[in-house]
């Protein structure tokens, strides 16, 4: 399977400070991504890198084979871009929107925008500026399917959105994105709206990649476990094997890779005395804040 | 194709401002030959030539900063709504070369405030010949040029400004522009820019690109 989209030693600073070092990542024909990481680890920067509104210090991104930062028409053509905020032309009302945006692709659906607008409670003199966020949403949305672009890149589409048209949002994605075997490079801050609509993820942390695999493989290999310590003041040092500890007096919440006897042999090794030991199981959320600490 | 959308979407953008600013611009005009139409009447022609060739009491003065109103306006309308929330990446990811779809907006632009510059300067010098010989209309076209040569440059240069990413560099282009502005306001004096014209219109049209460095700089990421 080809890369849609592939990064090579990526290095970026603002300033002196560095945002990511030497970041590598790829994306494949037909997959889902979702690019995971807590605020302020180069998220944003990485879709403006890939987008071509910002030049790396170091390292390049391809999509489609082309350097991002000097993509070619025919290529752009081939890329929908959804802004973090849901943002378009909000001069515009619904129909001029889709008047102009129809002049730049030749292979240009109409019927895809207006059977999503028509979802709406929106006439089609209405302006974009005096619209829901949700609505807004689904406009956005519609140019992209209308655009029927290769790729999807969206930055943060659950922003400003309420629960049902944030599963609107996903499902009619999801949906057809399988269909039509589109690639989507994605993120967004609520890790159950990620948890429904990807196959694959990228989680980031300051500087560095901590995961790219499947959602299934990681969560399959993922584990967490609970345990109670005997003594309150029992030190639990950090091994290569342990990802993160979070402890609240002498309840742990233990993460990692290894396996239930594995940790309890570490326990077993070091006389670390622990009761009511059990793995919990965990949605992508929970891992997600299980493998970069809540803090 | 492509350029029928760009400029569609340009239109929408500052269609009211400039209607707006081209009837404000008419009504001055008309307001300036009725001022002349009420000197010739109440205070004779003798006057009036006396007060336009000898007290340097030039009739046109009020016109001075419309046209630099206009160039305002019409970039403010133009490019402040690319700015908000970074909406010119939308523009920067349609499927045309960068540069060239920023021309071709800057060009629409352009050419919306010429269509308003040459009906106010056909309104100007119709009214002009009415009242006085072709002579003095001339020599008022002549002084008025540089005004309109302003407009220009403002609009020109508030795309730059407006397009900047940084402050600190919005700041210096302001003050830089300011200065440069400056050159094409001084007095009217009759006909007084006519060796100068031809300088300023180079000037300007050295000025009508630089607005792609700064989204050169938006490109960059320069924050």
């Amino acid at each position: 399977m080809n890369n849609v989209i592939e990064c090579n030693d990526l290095t970026h600073f603002y300033g002196e400070k560095l945002v990511f070092e030497n970041l590598n990542f790829q994306v494949k024909e037909g997959s889902i991504l979702g690019l995971l990481g807590k605020n302020g680890t180069g998220k944003t920067t990485a879709f403006n890198i890939l987008n071509g509104f910002l030049q790396p210090r170091g390292g390049k991104c391809f999509i489609f084979g082309e350097d991002t930062q000097h993509l070619s028409p025919k290529t752009k053509a081939r890329i929908g871009f959804l802004i973090e905020g849901h943002i378009q032309y909000s001069f515009m009302n619904i129909h001029q929107i889709e008047k102009f945006y129809s002049g730049f692709y030749p292979n240009w659906k109409p019927a895809a925008y207006w059977e999503l607008i028509s979802k709406l409670n929106v006439s089609p003199g209405q302006k974009i500026s005096t619209m829901s966020c949700g609505q807004r949403s689904q406009v956005a949305l519609g140019l992209i399917l209308a655009q029927d672009p290769d790729l999807l890149i969206l930055d943060d589409f659950s922003m400003g959105l309420d629960p049902g048209y944030r599963r609107l949002f996903i499902d009619y994605l999801r949906e057809y994105a399988k269909a039509e075997n589109k690639t989507i490079f994605t993120t967004s801050h609520i890790i159950q709206d990620m948890e429904r609509l990807i196959d694959d993820l990228l989680i980031i942390d300051f500087n560095r990649v901590l995961v790219q695999s499947s959602v299934n493989e990681f969560l399959g290999n993922f584990r967490r476990y609970d345990f109670v310590l005997e003594n309150e003041e029992a030190d639990l040092k950090r091994k290569h094997f342990i990802l993160n500890i979070e402890r609240v007096k002498n309840k742990v919440e233990l993460y990692t890779y290894s396996t239930e006897s594995d940790v309890k042999k570490y326990l077993t090794d070091n006389k670390i005395l622990f009761s009511n030991f059990r793995q919990v199981n965990m949605g992508l959320e929970d891992a997600f804040i299980g493998l970069t600490g809540k803090y | 194709m492509m350029w029928k959308s760009v400029f569609y979407k340009e239109w929408l953008k500052i269609r009211w401002f400039w209607l707006g600013y081209t009837t404000m611009a008419i009504f001055v005009i008309l307001y300036l030959f009725l001022t002349v139409k009420h000197s010739f009447a109440f205070t004779g022609g003798k006057n009036t030539w006396n007060n336009i060739l000898f007290l340097g009491n030039q009739f046109f003065s009020p016109l001075k900063f419309v046209p630099l109103a206009g160039g305002l306006a019409v970039a403010l309308a133009q490019y402040f709504p690319e700015t908000v929330n970074k909406r010119i990446k939308l523009t920067l990811h349609l499927p045309i070369k960068d540069n060239k779809v920023l021309l071709l907006m800057h060009s629409f632009g352009g050419a919306c405030l010429m269509i308003s510059y040459i009906l106010t300067c056909g309104l100007f010098a119709g009214f002009g010949l009415v009242y006085f010989p072709v002579q003095i209309v001339t020599s008022c076209m002549i002084s008025i040029f540089p005004w309109f040569l302003a407009g220009l440059t403002g609009y020109f240069l508030i795309a730059l400004i407006v397009l900047e990413p940084n402050w600190k560099f919005r700041i210096y282009y302001s003050l830089i522009g300011g200065f440069f502005l400056s050159i094409y306001l001084k007095s009217p004096v009759l006909a007084g820019y006519s060796h100068a014209n031809s300088g300023l219109f180079i000037l300007t049209a050295l000025v009508s690109v630089v607005f792609l460095f700064s989204a050169y700089r938006f490109k960059k990421g320069e924050v």
